[in-house]
């Protein structure tokens, strides 16, 4: 009995037709058409050759058919997560390839200017003086923030209306005006009021205003995830409320808070480079200079490169922290 | 002999909603005072008021003699020596057992850590949890989260203890083990406020009953007179659903 059905039930729980996809996702149809896009891909017309609509035509053709393909395999849950690594790294490549093919670019020249390394020798240093200038310039302008952050966010929690309100507005508006505009106000504008504020000071007190105000924000948010029963238990032991924001509160938002925190600190350094307009000698300002002085845009990529050298680990440090935070699932 | 809690016509309200109405309550030392009232009936604020965890609209409160409302008053001072339990244990989850114990002698009392530890072990003791010491909030089960809760309160020696629905988050066979260790501690002479539905509980540790309606108490008395003869519709009414 167990294991009989009413011939009624394979009736009703049918499907009328067996999806086409069920045989677009066999392995053997799929090794096929990958054989016939790589043939295909091989004798795509010569663009020298053939009028550029043909060429075109059969490019757009080429590709959209290789994106369905990797598509096809990568939106199906039962092929295995390496299959789709593969394919995920074949597709990028195919793209590079034909880009590198068919772009039209002038790869020699390009190289020359953009990637000239050897005229970089004995220049370095300048670049490493800028890199010195920014992250001396992030460190001290993210630790005024986030005294600033924190003191505003421990005198909001008290929840004096009147002071919240000029919180929020110091808030609210700074997190509204773009760095670049505030630092060209306090370097332009401000020696008009009697205050001269060196390319450093604008720099720092710039970052620290607009970053404070996401500080602040972001340590709001912190000291908010802890409940409120927290905080009427340990009065109710007798602790004031500086013990109790140091002890019960504080250590509870911190957790949270940090991996926020790291990436503001990603995004001010970031900033830093917006410093070049008010003359801050750090990293982008002294890839500009040496543009200028040897006529070749390769500084600057060089100053993005250790950009991303810099910050990269950084951001992987973020997701580390974030994963360590809420435990769950895989990340990339 | 003085009371150690005398409430006069207590007022507390949130914006226009008028919680407490005029409350005037005095508890005598060692007394086990039980708040029994509908949901709602403002019993959680009223114990709340009395250690100023809310700030009452108006009335007076006094401890130990003392009128708390005074600028000299350190309301922390106070507090210290009112322990109070949640019905939602409110133990720091940062922090093992022993550390939520220690943490208020340590810091407000000023007590070495040394000392603080050893008292703190002698009240997991007490509680029977000796062995859970160095175990986080969240490993624990409801009912040792609350007699934790309960031992943390003692550790700071109060002369009041208070306890809001001390058992009506836990399931129902961890009830006895929480009511258990409050018995004891009414046995040995604690003045006790308690907010409970435990009806059985009341009948055996509590001194007085008081029943609170609509932000006023509606009638006080033996518990003996309040759930065998209630003057009030409405408390026999609320004591017919929950008995
Ligand atoms: N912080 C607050 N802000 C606004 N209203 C509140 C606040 N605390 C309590 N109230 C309101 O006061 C009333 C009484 O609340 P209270 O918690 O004292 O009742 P209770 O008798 O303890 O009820 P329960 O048995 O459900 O715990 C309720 O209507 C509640 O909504
Ligand atoms: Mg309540």
């Amino acid at each position: 009995m167990a294991t009989s059905y009413s011939s009624d039930a394979l009736q009703r729980f049918s499907r009328k037709h067996i999806p086409l996809l069920y045989y677009i996702r066999k392995p053997i149809f799929l090794l096929i058409s990958l054989a016939l896009i790589i043939v295909y891909a091989c004798f795509l017309p010569n663009p020298q050759e053939t009028s550029a609509f043909f060429f075109y035509l059969n490019l757009s053709v080429l590709i959209a058919v290789l994106v369905c393909w990797c598509v096809i395999i990568l939106a199906d849950w039962e092929k295995p997560e390496y299959v789709k690594m593969l394919v995920a790294f074949f597709l990028l490549s195919m793209l590079a390839l034909l880009f590198y093919r068919f772009s039209g670019a002038d790869w020699a020249r390009l190289i020359h200017f953009f990637f000239n390394f050897p005229i970089m020798k004995g220049s370095w240093h300048v670049l490493f003086r800028g890199l010195s200038t920014t992250v001396i310039l992030s460190i001290c302008s993210f630790f005024s923030c986030v005294f600033v952050g924190l003191l505003i966010a421990i005198v909001r929690s008290f929840k004096y209306h009147s002071v919240n309100l000029l919180i929020t507005m110091y808030v609210d508006i700074f997190r509204s005006i773009p760095v670049i505009v505030l630092m060209v106000v306090l370097f332009f504008v401000f020696p008009f009021l009697g205050m001269y504020l060196n390319s450093y000071l604008t720099t720092f007190t710039a970052l620290t205003l607009s970053y404070g105000a996401y500080t602040a924000e972001t340590f709001r948010a912190g000291l908010e995830t802890v409940s409120s029963g927290q905080v009427e238990a340990a009065r109710s032991l007798g602790l004031s409320r500086w013990q109790t924001l140091r002890k019960i509160t504080i250590p509870q938002a911190v957790p949270i808070v940090i991996p926020v925190l790291t990436g503001n600190m990603i995004a001010m350094m970031k900033d830093t480079a917006i410093a070049s307009i008010v003359a801050t000698p750090e990293l982008l300002k002294s890839a500009r200079e040496l543009y200028t002085a040897k006529t070749s845009p390769t500084p600057l990529i060089c100053a993005a490169i250790i950009f991303l050298a810099v910050l990269l680990p950084l951001v992987r440090l973020v997701n580390h922290m974030e994963r360590r935070v809420n435990k769950s699932g895989p990340h990339y | 002999m003085d009371p150690i809690i005398r409430v006069e016509s207590l007022h507390k309200s949130f914006r226009d909603l008028h919680v407490l109405r005029g409350v005037s309550i005095e508890v005598n030392r060692s007394e086990v005072v039980s708040f029994i009232g509908r949901s709602g009936s403002g019993k959680s604020t009223l114990l709340r008021c009395i250690n100023r965890l809310e700030e009452p609209t108006s009335g007076e409160i006094w401890i130990d003699g003392v009128n708390i409302h005074e600028p000299y008053i350190d309301i922390n001072k106070v507090r210290a020596e009112i322990g109070m339990v949640f019905q939602s244990f409110n133990l720091f989850p940062h922090m093992t057992a022993i550390d939520n114990i220690m943490l208020a002698p340590v810091c407000v009392r000023k007590i070495s850590r040394q000392e603080a530890k050893e008292r703190g072990l002698s009240l997991l003791e007490k509680v029977g949890l000796a062995e859970k010491a160095n175990e986080y909030p969240e490993k624990l089960s409801g009912g040792q989260r609350q007699r934790v809760a309960i031992a943390r309160a003692l550790a700071m020696q109060p002369r009041i203890m208070f306890f809001d629905e001390p058992t009506s988050a836990l399931d129902p066979e961890m009830v006895g083990e929480v009511l258990d260790v409050m018995a004891q501690m009414a046995s040995e002479g604690m003045t006790m406020l308690i907010v409970s539905h435990e009806m059985g509980f009341i009948r055996e540790a509590a001194d007085r009953v008081l029943f609170l309606d609509e932000g006023k108490i509606l009638e006080e008395g033996t518990p003996d007179d309040i759930f065998n003869r209630p003057q009030f519709p409405v408390t026999r009414d609320f004591l017919g659903k929950v008995l």
